[in-house]
């Protein structure tokens, strides 16, 4: 209490300012989004009308389980892919740790157009002809983002001691791995996975470049007969993103108190 | 002697084990044996090879030539995981995910050993080094002192064939780092264990180990007893490296003596050879000097800089004209009537004088 009674009054006018920005540019938007959503047929009185609409859509729930298996996927190769291949990068190979910060930003670089034809046609043709096409391109999308979080939560542990103490205590490489390393950086995998989920479930240009269709490509389709219907979608869509940042936060921050050395300066910060 | 259940000690023995980092010797045709149930201590100056050494031990690194054995059998080839050696890290290497007890019985569990025998071995370990209130205690919850008790208890829990300590005490403070450093020397005498222990500080390897091995430039310049290193040094590196020691100029009279200060001295067998004239630098230590009284002609005449009491001994710096600042060690008892700026005479009471070129 005391704390607050010293702030500023040029603090509060700057905490007043940023908090009508706030409210303004997100909340307003976002209220008014959710208030639409909520209007009964012929756009009077309230319901949940649009959202029983939604519901109802033929293409909603096959849809949205595609959107959310190939995530899921997408989210789980790219932790078999990264976690290992950086932590050989971080502990045998650093002098191509700047080679390959290079290559994770491509994907930032390259036209999607490009990215998608141009890696369609190194793909084997059975992989070509599958949906599961979309995992190897949404784990591509996502490598510069999930590349720098896992990066990230290695540079913060002893990689390279803990490493060595669990193999001069006996313990595989995948033991290793599993009993050592991945909790030891359990926030920067559950960040990498969720950056890479939340990519590959809201991924649109690529899939209607290859004429696949998942949830983003049929929601503008489905959008398109019912507006409120639109805003409904935007508003489902906005709160699941909410829903799964707020449980992997959680999660993450479980794991942390569990976790966390900081005594001495000389410990892990998960 | 034995570990535990029953593990006899064994023998340890690096022949002509080298690495190179391209150009750079790290090792060069390194020969160590390590008795069983001994601690050895690999001591030296930075980058002398001696981490080198203890990590090829461990398998954590590879030897660009040379063999090493435990009990004779060639270990050269197996991998780290495979080699049961117990290894405690200079930084807090314990997993922090995992309790006291899961970390102690992390090497158990990965050579598969049954939950009731691996409670057991948790419960000697714990009690070995007197944590037994911690078990369930994270990593974050313990002092530094407390995290390598763990540590040694989780290296000791596989039942090691060798112990290796790559300066366990370095990260932690004065007062934990002695009392740390005596628990290390008593479960190694209890358990029996072959240690082999690298450190830079000289305090730590003379005061634990049985012998001491001084490493320069990648090779064992000399492996002795604490004692014998001291007093018998077999070069001028260790005689500077090892203890404290006065550099004084001189000038070679004949081939094994010299003429040091005022006094003509014997030159020590292990110094190198030199030709009558040559300017040389003595190396002596503060106890090898005494205090004389003024009537002796062959004595330096200095005034005393500083005085610090010791303890049984009193150290004086003395100033003599045209030399660095003269140390000496005297008995307490002898220097009650010496103060700060007096004039005194001494002496170099050593029979061999240690001496290299100046």
């Amino acid at each position: 209490m005391a704390a607050i009674m010293k702030i500023s009054p040029f603090k509060w006018i700057l905490i007043g300012a940023s908090a009508f920005l706030s409210i303004l540019i997100f909340i307003f938007p976002l209220f008014a989004a959710a208030t639409y959503s909520f209007r009964g047929e012929a756009g009077k009185g309230r319901s949940l009308a649009n959202y029983r609409w939604l519901l109802e859509q033929e293409g909603f729930y096959p849809n949205l389980f595609t959107s959310l298996k190939l995530a899921v996927l997408a989210g789980i190769l790219s932790l078999i892919l990264m976690v290992p291949t950086m932590v050989f990068l971080n502990l045998k190979a650093q002098r191509f740790k700047p080679l390959i910060d290079f290559l994770c930003i491509l994907p930032l670089i390259i036209p999607v157009v490009s990215l998608a034809i141009g890696a369609q046609v190194a793909m084997p043709e059975f992989v070509q002809n599958s949906e599961y096409e979309l995992v190897f391109f949404f784990v591509i999308i996502a490598l510069p983002y999930t590349y720098r979080a896992i990066d990230t939560s290695l540079q913060t542990v002893q990689l390279k001691t803990l490493v060595e103490a669990s193999r001069s205590l006996g313990a595989s490489w995948l033991a290793t791995i599993l009993r050592v390393i991945v909790p030891a950086i359990r926030s920067g995998i559950l960040g990498a996975l969720f950056l890479s989920f939340a990519l590959g479930i809201g991924e649109y240009t690529i899939t209607s470049l290859l004429h696949w269709e998942t949830f983003p490509t049929w929601t503008v389709v489905a959008a398109q007969q019912n507006i409120l219907g639109a805003i409904a979608i935007s508003v489902f869509s906005f709160i699941g993103a909410i829903a799964l940042l707020t449980a992997v936060s959680l999660l993450s921050r479980r794991g942390t108190k569990q976790t966390s050395i900081t005594s001495e300066g000389e410990g892990v910060l998960l | 002697m034995t570990i535990g259940t029953g593990r006899v000690s064994s023998t340890l023995e690096l022949t002509g084990v080298s690495r190179f980092f391209g150009q750079v010797k790290a090792l060069d045709g390194l020969d160590l044996k390590v008795n069983p149930g001994e601690l050895v201590a690999l001591l030296g100056p930075s980058g002398c090879g001696k981490t080198t050494a203890l990590r090829i031990v461990a398998g954590l690194e590879y030897s660009t030539a040379g063999s090493l054995t435990v009990n004779g059998v060639r270990y050269n080839e197996t991998p780290a995981h495979q080699r049961d050696m117990g290894m405690v890290f200079q930084s807090y290497s314990l997993f922090p995910n995992l309790n006291v007890t899961e970390n102690i019985e992390y090497g158990l569990r990965a050579r598969k050993m049954a939950a009731r025998d691996r409670s057991k071995r948790v419960d000697e370990m714990l009690t070995l080094v007197e944590l037994g209130n911690k078990a369930k205690a994270f990593p974050h919850q313990l002092s530094g002192g407390q995290q390598q008790r763990v540590a040694l208890a989780r290296a000791l829990a596989i039942e090691p064939t060798v112990l290796l300590l790559d300066e366990p005490l370095s990260a932690l403070d004065a007062q934990v780092r002695g009392q740390i450093r005596e628990e290390i020397r008593r479960i190694q005498l209890e358990l029996g264990i072959t240690t082999l222990f690298v450190t830079h500080d000289q305090e730590e390897a003379m005061s634990i180990a049985d012998r001491v091995g001084v490493m320069n430039h990648g090779r064992l310049v000399q492996i002795d007893t604490p004692l014998e290193l001291y007093t018998n040094p077999a070069s001028p590196f260790v005689a500077s490296f090892v203890g404290l020691a006065n550099k004084i100029p001189g000038e070679v009279v004949t081939n094994g003596t010299a003429r040091i200060l005022n006094q003509t001295v014997s030159l020590s067998s292990a110094a190198p050879s030199f030709a009558p004239g040559t300017r040389i630098t003595s190396l002596i230590r503060p106890e090898s000097m005494i205090v004389t009284p003024e009537s002796d002609t062959e004595a330096t005449r200095g005034l005393v800089a500083f005085k610090s009491f010791l303890g049984p001994l009193t150290k004086l710096g003395v100033s003599v004209e045209g030399m660095p600042l003269v140390h000496l060690n005297i008995a307490s008892s002898d220097v009650k009537n010496i103060e700060i700026g007096q004039r005194i005479s001494f002496r170099i009471s050593a029979t061999d004088v240690m001496a290299e070129h100046a």
